[in-house]
């Protein structure tokens, strides 16, 4: 072998132009994809971190049925029934009855880490002669922390202020912006469906850097709201935290099943979003193919021409004894080369891309709120981009060097060469 | 006397064309023979199936009294290598290669350490009057100077015949007589040597003669 290798970058090296600019096209190719893939990952990663996080794994409702159906169903099995005719929708009450229970039940679960109760609203807050609609969500403070994360976006680390002061409400911080309120401790007024009018203390804003969350809502405890609302003792969600966040699918149907509540899992809530990432994914990886497959036949043509321009040399080669096997090798060594090389410098140019992307700051405002790049800079990029690439130019450097060894030295020295 | 090479009855068609009519010729060891004859004859057919590059429509080939399988390809490139030297007229000198490197080549090949070879390819290059080009590249040297480059390479693995194909066809007549003094020499020396030539003036000053035409053997001097 060491003499394959040492004419084949004896060749290599007297060609050094071609050879950096197929380096070159494989290592843009591998830094496209890591760049590329450690931003859209990261930011996609951490879009569904935080929406899953905030927005609980599981949240069980009292959706709306067919409760006819339903009915039916349970009375004569599945199957049965094809088609109820005639039926109309009810108000069902938005409510979950028996949801001490359930809480306590599932707080005992090996796979769930924590449920809260949620009663949810609408209502408007007015600030001065400012006003806006908000979504406001009565929990409790104790059991929340353990069933989500908000309050890892409070900006003052004041969540419990909710259990000090009943009369408290913490703002999204959009919704605080857009009001006009700039610190904590200001009044705001909180306008109830029902037109009561209720007086809140400002204790603290939550940041989640999710834009759509940070804009629409407002907690307040849940006994505040209760009353705020009329509706006392009364929750209409429950979310759960669970241990493996992969699992919630599976989990989600086990909990209706158990409760009769309708659970939706986070994928579920978030399905348009994990759709719009699948194909934003499909679209990078099929540009990063591209830019793959045009440096691979890069490095087709190059073979390509070296073999054609190379042609006396494989002759007297085999000649003087080399097997096809061999001189095989010489040129797909080459390619072999040029990718590793090409691999490695885009790993490095890609490391130092990402160093740079994470080191500039910038305001991000969109589907997340952010200051500069959320890059995933695992290193699962640099091992896909790498073997992607020395698998496409060894691929590349195939054909041409198959051709160069099913050269026949005589047809050669006939033609003089 | 060894009998290196024995060719018996071959013949070669290409396309339909008989280009050699059934030929039988042998190389003893020591033997420096000429093939001569005009352009078309089949000289260099006839010496690429001795060379064991080409294989005959008809005929057998013994390369040291053994039936030479063309279908073995392994073997076939393991005795080129080993036994058989080749130098043509055009030189065929690698050129991304010094002129010690390619004197090398062949001698990687083998299981030869690259810095044996090194030393085995200086000193053939300075026999043949290259001392001090050995680190040249092949345009950095004249015509006849690649010429004893290519002889240094197929001397490289102390082959058991050297084979040129018109040697001196692309040199002036200086360089013709380096080149055909090299050869003697070599053949003064033990070498055998089968040599393709249509210069009558070369080929008398080899031990035997072959004259060839239209792919017959008409005579053997
Ligand atoms: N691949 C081929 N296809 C067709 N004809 C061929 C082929 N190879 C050789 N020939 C023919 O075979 C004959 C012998 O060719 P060869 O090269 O052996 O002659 P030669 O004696 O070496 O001639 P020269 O002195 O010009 O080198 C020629 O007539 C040539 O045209
Ligand atoms: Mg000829």
């Amino acid at each position: 072998m060491n003499h394959v290798v040492f004419i084949s970058f004896k060749l290599l090296s007297e060609r050094k132009r071609q050879a950096i600019v197929s380096v070159l096209g494989v290592a843009i190719g591998v830094t496209a994809f890591i760049v590329m893939s450690s931003v859209m990952m990261g930011f996609q990663t951490y879009f569904i971190e935080q929406a899953v996080d905030i927005n609980a794994h599981i949240t069980l409702k009292n959706e709306e049925q067919d409760e006819a159906d339903r009915i039916l169903r349970v009375a004569y099995g599945d199957g049965v029934i094809s088609e109820v005719l005639g039926s109309k929708p009810k108000e069902t009450k938005d409510k979950i009855v028996d949801y001490k229970f359930i809480i306590s039940k599932y707080m005992q679960s090996e796979d769930i880490k924590g449920v809260a109760p949620h009663l949810t609203g609408q209502a408007i807050v007015r600030y001065g002669i400012k006003e806006k609609s908000v979504n406001i969500i009565g929990i409790d403070p104790q059991l929340e922390v353990k069933a989500s994360i908000i309050d890892r976006f409070m900006e003052f680390k004041r969540l419990n202020q909710l259990n000090v002061d009943r009369n408290s409400i913490i703002l999204g911080s959009l919704v605080a912006r857009d009001l006009g309120v700039r610190e904590i401790g200001k009044k705001v007024t909180l306008v109830a469906p029902n037109g009561s009018v209720h007086v809140l203390k400002v204790v603290d804003f939550f940041n989640s850097g999710i834009t759509s969350l940070d804009q629409t809502r407002a907690y307040l405890h849940l006994r505040t709201l209760q009353t705020i609302l009329d509706r006392p003792n009364q929750v209409n969600e429950l979310v759960f935290k669970i241990k493996d966040v992969d699992d919630a699918e599976r989990l989600s149907r086990v909990i209706s099943r158990e409760t009769g509540y309708y659970a939706e899992s986070w994928q579920k809530a978030y399905s348009n979003f994990l759709k719009i990432f699948r194909m934003q994914n499909w679209i990078t990886y099929m540009i990063v193919f591209a830019i793959l497959v045009v440096s691979a036949f890069g490095i087709f043509n190059i073979m390509m021409m070296t073999v054609l321009e190379k042609k006396r040399d494989i002759a007297i080669l085999k000649a003087i004894g080399f097997e096809d096997r061999e001189i095989t090798w010489i040129f797909v060594f080459q390619g072999v080369f040029i990718g590793f090389v090409g691999a490695t410098l885009g790993c490095l140019f890609g490391y130092l891309l990402q160093e740079w992307l994470s080191s500039i700051r910038f305001e991000v405002v969109g589907l997340i709120r952010a200051r500069g790049f959320i890059l995933d800079r695992s290193p699962v990029y640099f091992v896909y981009g790498f073997v992607f690439a020395m698998f496409f130019s060894t691929l590349a450097s195939f054909y041409p060097s198959f051709k160069a060894s099913k050269l026949f030295p005589v047809d050669i020295f006939r033609s003089g060469g | 006397m060894k009998k290196v090479l024995e060719v018996k009855n071959i013949r070669k068609v290409i396309r339909d064309n008989e280009i050699l009519k059934g030929i039988s010729l042998s190389v003893e060891e020591g033997d420096f023979i000429s093939i001569i004859g005009v352009s078309g004859s089949g000289k260099s057919t006839l010496m690429y199936i001795m060379g064991l590059l080409d294989e005959p429509t008809e005929g057998e080939v013994l390369f040291e009294g053994v039936r030479v399988d063309f279908k073995n390809h392994r073997l076939l490139s393991e005795i080129r290598n080993r036994k058989i030297g080749f130098v043509f007229q055009f030189h065929y000198l690698i050129p991304e290669l010094s002129a010690a490197e390619n004197v090398m080549v062949p001698m990687l090949k083998t299981q030869k350490s690259r810095k044996d070879a090194l030393k085995r390819a200086f000193s053939l290059l300075a026999e043949l009057g290259l001392r001090g080009k050995e680190n040249r590249k092949p345009y950095e040297l004249s015509g006849g100077e690649q010429q004893r480059v290519a002889i240094a390479r197929a001397l490289a693995n102390d082959p058991h015949i050297l084979m040129a194909d018109e040697p001196t066809g692309n040199l002036d007549s200086k360089n013709t007589e380096i080149v055909m003094d090299i050869f003697l020499a070599l053949n003064r020396m033990g070498r055998t040597i089968l040599m393709v030539t249509h210069e009558i003036e070369l080929a008398r000053r080899t031990k035997k003669m072959v004259e060839m035409r239209d792919g017959v053997v008409v005579g053997i001097r």
